[in-house]
């Protein structure tokens, strides 16, 4: 007994000065690559780029872009892709996490929400003397480079565009059918189709179909904006009686069975499963999840943008890349973010995800403009927005709106209860 | 304390050699418990004086017990408070009531015993993240497979959203870390029962105590200590413990099952270090309550 543990240690620590090995040989190449030129330090370097991706199939496209970049970009650059969970907004706290600690990556995915929490940190490195000499500047909308100054509280960018994700309404055609009714063209109409699509389908007094799948934890905050929206509120003024108002419809839907019963905890995973098992016959979410299902349901799935009441708004997702602050190699770096912004990076990624392009060259290729999830997208792109973003956002989406819905939603507290504390919480200095 | 108090009379008068080696021997263990427990709980202790708080940087400053007088008027952290406390009463206390009864089974002769003790150990064996999304796949009001079986049962008509409602989710969660801490007492305890001489037992019998008495009178008392030690830092973890319910629920819904160490947890993912870290000593003084005297009674026996 006592000699096979002594095995089991001796190979643990062989097998350690052997990582130790492999590690110290990968940093001793790298000062060499620096004192190689200092004009150009893109040259023959290794640079790691963080990640999420949604499903397994769009992490082995990722790896397959990354494979194609280091085989034909002429200047030797190699990028090592490492995958992290998007966990409902839990990545940003990590690529947090490991940035100040010291173990961040060269460049990583990065959604806007957390800019101000990195530069009030100095994590980030400034694009603006990139993209002056950048040659393909003007294939992204100027209106995108104004979000990422505004997003990060400053005159500089350091938020690459990458591709954007436009919520919209999904729908089961045979279900509306089956409940007679066709796709609402305003608020209140919506509102009525989740009540008509919730339906007992084969008679037995159960609920088998709901109207609408409802996410009640960490990122429901977006498909909810669009019910304040739509009574007249807005993020501004949270408890505003429009505000309420809408509150108070969503809390409703809840409490007249039109959802499923685990609304208060079901997240991304459950709307979406519940809506590709028939459980449910609406959800909200963006062209991100539009292949799976399309795949899962076939021809019997299409969408509609968020209808408009006397407010109209649904949130506009981002995906972009940053550079750390910290890297060595930041022109290797500006090479690989360029080639997912415009180069043929874009064009892979987006068409494999379903995400709406930000280059204007891969937004005119057919694919795009034939595509029924894409069209809502882009009919919704003029009211979509982002929440505020305040130093109080993260926390706000991450544990306070999960918590106040729910209570709403359990009936704890009133639906103005509720508007109160988020308000309050959001404003909070 | 007592070897020095045997070498003393040796040393005639007041002036003793100062000798160095005890202290140089003694050196590692003392750097190792400062740099790893003592550095960090007084570094805890120093940001729980601050405005600690990443995602405002700048105002990053020095405000004494503030953070403390907050803590004490959140209501949050009283609900946080309360839940802890049923967490660890509920779940050690039926960890400790069902392993030592598996225990006691499994101290009895019957064919596969070993196959059986194996297999018992395999909650404890599996880590806490995987624990919680097996169970939460258990319970899922949708597709779960405890809905599934009540159905099939007749004994509820229509799925129970266990996890999204407050009256059910925190007994559910309660649920797991039971069902992931059984082997733990088991296993003590088992450890515990082998090493009682059977010749109490077999005077027992000679005097005619039935099963009970001997259970009352013999196992527990000889099993005094290790229930004693098996208690103490099964509290302490359980205290601590984060992963189950983080995984299955992240405190909600609405709050209902976030214990103290989620509350702290979830603080310091937002990155409120120095409220976490305020809310973290709080947690380490109340287990200290529990774990001092104990330390006190063992120390008096040894």
């Amino acid at each position: 007994m006592l000699k096979r543990l002594w095995v089991i240690l001796i190979t643990a620590i062989l097998s350690m000065a052997l990582v130790a090995c492999g590690s110290s040989t990968d940093s001793a190449q790298q000062p060499s690559d620096q004192t190689d030129s200092d004009q150009s330090d893109a040259e023959g370097v290794t640079i790691t780029y963080w990640y999420w991706a949604d499903n397994s199939e769009y992490s082995q496209v990722m790896q397959d872009i990354i494979k194609e970049f280091n085989e034909t970009n002429d200047k030797g650059i190699t990028v090592i892709g490492e995958e992290y969970p998007w966990n409902g907004g839990g990545y940003s706290e990590t690529l947090f996490t490991a940035a100040i600690g010291g173990g961040g990556p060269d460049v990583a995915a990065f959604k806007l929400t957390a800019t101000p929490l990195f530069t009030a940190n100095n994590l980030l490195l400034s694009l603006d003397e990139y993209l002056e000499n950048w040659e393909d500047r003007d294939e992204i909308d100027e209106n995108l480079y104004d979000v990422m100054r505004q997003a990060g509280h400053s005159d500089e960018i350091y938020v690459m565009p990458w591709n954007t994700q436009i919520l919209y309404v999904y729908y089961r055609p045979s279900i509306f059918e089956k409940a007679g009714i066709d796709v609402p063209q305003t608020y209140e109409e919506f509102l009525e189709a989740i009540e008509k699509t919730t339906m007992d389908t084969d008679g037995d007094g159960q609920i088998d179909v709901y109207g609408f799948g409802m996410r009640g934890a960490q990122g429901g905050q977006e498909p909810w904006g669009s019910f304040i929206y739509g009574r007249g509120g807005s993020f501004e003024q949270l408890d505003s009686p429009e505000a309420i108002k809408g509150m108070e419809d969503f809390v409703n839907l809840f409490k007249n069975g039109y959802v499923p019963p685990t609304a208060p905890t079901d997240g991304f995973n459950e709307i979406i499963a519940n809506f590709k098992s028939g459980r449910t016959a609406m959800t909200i979410h963006h062209t991100g999840s539009s292949q799976g299902m399309v795949e899962a349901l076939g021809d019997d799935v299409s969408a509609f943008p968020f209808p408009p009441g006397e407010g109209q708004w649904t949130s506009m997702g981002d995906t972009n890349n940053v550079i750390f602050a910290s890297t060595e190699h930041p022109d290797a770096a500006f090479e690989w973010i360029a080639y997912l912004a415009t180069g043929k990076g874009q064009k892979d990624w987006t068409m494999a995800t379903g995400n709406v392009p930000v280059s204007k060259s891969v937004q005119q290729l057919d694919y795009f403009q034939n595509d029924k999830f894409m069209k809502a997208s882009i009919e919704s792109m003029s009211y979509a927005g982002i929440l505020p973003i305040l130093d109080t956002t993260t926390e706000w989406i991450n544990r306070v709106w999960p918590n106040t819905v729910a209570s709403a939603l359990l009936g704890e507290i009133t639906p103005e209860e509720a508007m109160k504390i988020l308000h309050e919480e959001l404003y909070k200095d | 304390m007592s070897l020095s108090s045997q070498t003393m009379p040796k040393q005639a008068g007041r002036r003793k050699r100062f000798n160095i080696w005890p202290y140089v021997l003694v050196s590692p263990a003392l750097l190792i418990v400062t740099f790893v427990i003592f550095i960090p709980v007084i570094e805890a202790f120093v940001m729980s004086l601050q405005r600690y708080d990443l995602r405002r940087p700048h105002k990053i400053g020095f405000i004494g017990m503030e953070n403390y007088a907050t803590i004490f008027q959140d209501d949050l952290f009283w609900k946080a408070l309360k839940n802890t406390l049923i967490w660890v009463v509920a779940g050690v206390g039926f960890q400790f009531l069902l392993g030592f009864i598996l225990a006691l089974l499994l101290n009895q002769q019957f064919k596969g015993r070993g196959f059986v003790r194996a297999v018992s150990l395999i909650p404890w064996a599996t880590p806490g993240v995987l624990i919680g999304l097996m169970w939460k796949w258990i319970y899922d009001g949708n597709y779960g497979v405890l809905n599934d079986l009540l159905i099939k049962l007749n004994l509820i008509d229509h799925s129970v959203p266990f996890l999204s409602q407050t009256s059910t989710a925190f007994p559910a969660v309660i649920v797991t870390i039971i069902w992931q801490g059984i082997p733990f007492f088991a296993i003590m305890i088992l450890a515990g029962l082998q090493v009682i001489p059977q010749e109490l037992y077999e005077a027992a019998d000679m005097d005619g105590a039935n099963s009970w008495q001997k259970l009352f009178w013999i196992t527990i008392p000889s099993l005094k200590n290790v229930i004693l030690v098996t208690l103490l830092l099964r509290i302490i973890w359980v205290a601590n413990s984060v992963d189950i319910i983080y995984s299955m629920t992240g405190g909600g819904p609405s709050y209902s099952t976030q214990t103290l160490s989620v509350y702290i947890f979830n603080k310091a993912m937002v990155l409120d270090l120095g409220y976490a870290s305020g809310m973290a000593l709080i947690l380490m003084v109340l287990l200290a309550f529990v774990a001092i005297p104990y330390l006190r009674s063992s120390f008096k026996e040894g």
